[in-house]
């Protein structure tokens, strides 16, 4: 054998195994895509399972798009994401900018105080902090989903990381030239922290789009629920077709899958910044 | 003045494996910068005031509230009575809040393998150059993305009677009868490890690839001219290099592990037989289903207490080699 044959053996070996991996991760979601788009005659479950839905049709799509509010929902969800990520990153990057650039009294007991937040469990916080909620008049508020979720350790760590690879000297130029701190803020720090901004938007996105248990918690009201948990009540719908639930969940997962997949080059680089000190 | 080399810059051959005490007298060694024209003493403490006011409002105060009201009995509706530790005496005799303990722990011992273990073999997997390998990097991450609801809908599919699971077993004969996974008090539980395992694997395989993407290629290639096999190149390279970030997802599976609830509300509701009743889930009923506030907080701090230990462990037997901070 020519190491030529078995380099190229060894490659498609490679990619057979990527592929069988890739298939145990995707597969539940393509079997989703499948039960969406089969026809009623068609069953979903079956010995041999058969995937290809012959032919497609778009009656359950329609149908969970009729039994829900969706476009409201959807547009909760990007009343959410839309207020929610940019706020959250401002704060975030407000806070990380003296932790990271100046010194002064009390900047390790600000840093650990938020960063204990990572460790208080979600589970537990989840009755406190809707007590405190309610007793502000923010339940069952659009104000009572958003103002809590505004806070991410995560993101003032991650920020704070790379707020401190600005040099010195840049900041040092600016208020020489009489610039003052928020001006800087603006047009210096902002713009060289555009990457991780970006990762943030990304990871924020994401867990908003799919956050659940906290607005479950705070709304009472459906018409104020986001798209995730307008699903979960598409599932208690008695005598929904599981075709139709499919077609649900597909229609709530496809935007975040596809603004994933349009930022996702950025992801590696995030989690590089986030890990690495 | 000296010039701030940004870390994150700095190629170095050597695993990050400094403390969080060293770095932060790297800080100190930094001369102070002089008086800053324009600058106020209370300048740096302006910029974090939003974030200090959310975290007084929805941590610290919530955190102060939850300690109070473990102390009380309370309906949410009527007025708390106050009952000094009797929440916690009930914590030691109540059978479910121990199904629940034990759960959680099942859920962190079965998670181990799915969230620090399988994700480096797979970080290693991706981390080859590959037309290509972009795609499965993300294909493999594509869980994450998605909503646990989702998922949970999804892996119905999977473990229902007649489910893609049932027909692989049965059909290399591995089973005789197919099994209703979540409805089966023995295998509920670790359908649901699955599922969680499953969906967060690709956040543990990234960092692992981060990590990865910081050892220097010619330390394999050295090891390669001596005649190490992929296997030892892994043993005695890849993991004592990697072992920042084995500090890092071992901290986040246990959190992870501890806190599972999404997964159980979605696909089991704590069932079968309270088979698949967690510390999260029974928190969750007792607060929001059965209106026990008191209670509930009680068993939150006992989590809380629970999760701080755990973190402290993992610090001490990490030696606080982890990469964060």
């Amino acid at each position: 054998m020519t190491p030529k044959l078995a380099f190229r053996l060894r490659r498609a070996g490679m990619y057979v195994l990527l592929t069988a991996i890739a298939l145990v991760f995707v597969g539940p979601f393509l079997i989703l895509l499948s039960a969406a788009f089969k026809p009623a005659g068609q069953a979903v479950f079956s010995f041999p399972p058969d995937i290809i839905p012959r032919p497609p049709v778009l009656t359950w799509v329609k149908e969970a798009w009729t039994t829900i509010p969706y476009l409201s929902y959807l547009f909760n969800s990007v009343i959410y994401v839309g207020v929610m990520v940019p706020v959250y990153i401002v704060v975030s990057a407000l806070c990380a900018y003296p932790l990271a650039q100046m010194n002064f009294r009390g900047k390790n007991l600000i840093f650990f105080a938020i960063l204990s937040t990572m460790f208080l469990p979600g589970e537990v916080m989840l009755l406190p902090r809707f007590l405190v909620v309610s007793q502000l008049g923010m339940a069952d508020s659009y104000a009572g989903v958003i103002l809590p979720g505004l806070l991410s350790a995560f993101g003032i760590f991650l920020i704070r990381q790379t707020f401190a690879g600005v040099p010195r000297e840049v900041i040092d130029a600016a208020r020489t030239d009489g610039c003052h701190e928020l001006r800087i803020f603006w047009h210096v720090m902002l713009p060289a922290a555009r990457p991780t901004l970006a990762i943030l938007g990304i990871f924020g996105f994401i867990s908003v789009w799919n956050s659940f248990i906290w607005p479950m918690v705070v709304l009472k009201d459906s018409a104020m629920y986001p798209i995730a948990l307008g699903i979960s009540y598409l599932a208690g719908v008695t005598g929904t077709d599981v075709r139709s639930l499919a077609a649900g969940t597909v229609i709530s997962i496809l935007p975040v899958v596809i603004f994933f997949m349009i930022m996702q080059r950025h992801v590696l680089e995030g989690m590089r910044g986030a890990v690495k000190g | 003045m000296a010039i701030h080399v940004p870390e994150r810059h700095a190629p170095s051959a050597a695993p990050r494996t400094r403390s969080r005490r060293s770095t932060s007298r790297d800080d100190r060694k930094r001369p102070q910068p002089g008086r800053i024209p324009g600058q106020r003493w209370y300048t740096p403490y302006l910029f974090p005031i939003p974030a200090l006011i959310l975290f007084g409002i929805f941590f610290a105060w919530p955190a102060v509230t939850a300690i109070q009201l473990s102390f009380f009995k309370w309906d949410a509706v009527s007025q708390p009575i106050f009952v000094g530790l009797d929440n916690f005496a009930r914590l030691a005799s109540d059978g479910r809040f121990w199904t629940g303990l034990g759960n959680s722990m099942l859920f962190l011992v079965g998670m181990f393998p799915l969230l620090v273990v399988i994700p480096l073999l797979l970080a290693v997997l991706v981390n080859q150059r590959l037309p290509g390998i972009k795609t499965f990097r993300m294909l493999y991450y594509l869980p994450v993305v998605t909503s646990m609801v989702a998922v949970g809908v999804a892996w119905e599919y999977v473990f229902n009677q007649q489910g893609v699971l049932n027909w692989i077993l049965t059909g290399f004969g591995i089973l005789d009868q197919p099994i209703q996974y979540l409805l089966d008090p023995v295998w509920a539980l670790p359908a649901l490890v699955l599922v969680e395992g499953w969906k967060s694997m690709g956040v543990f395989m990234m960092i692992y690839l981060a990590g990865l993407q910081t050892i220097p290629t010619n330390l394999y290639e050295a090891a390669k001219v001596d005649g190490a096999s992929a296997w030892h190149r892994l043993r005695h390279i890849t993991v004592p290099l990697i072992v920042p970030y084995l500090a890092v997802t071992l901290t986040m599976e246990m959190l992870e592990a501890m806190q599972v609830f999404t997964s159980v509300y979605v696909m089991t509701q704590g069932g079968p037989q309270d088979s698949t009743l967690t510390l999260g889930y029974y928190i969750w009923s007792a607060a929001f289903q059965k209106y026990d506030m008191g209670y509930a907080s009680a068993m939150g701090l006992v989590l809380w207490l629970l999760l701080i230990l755990m973190a402290l462990a993992n610090y001490r037997i990490t030696k606080g080699r982890t990469v964060m901070t």
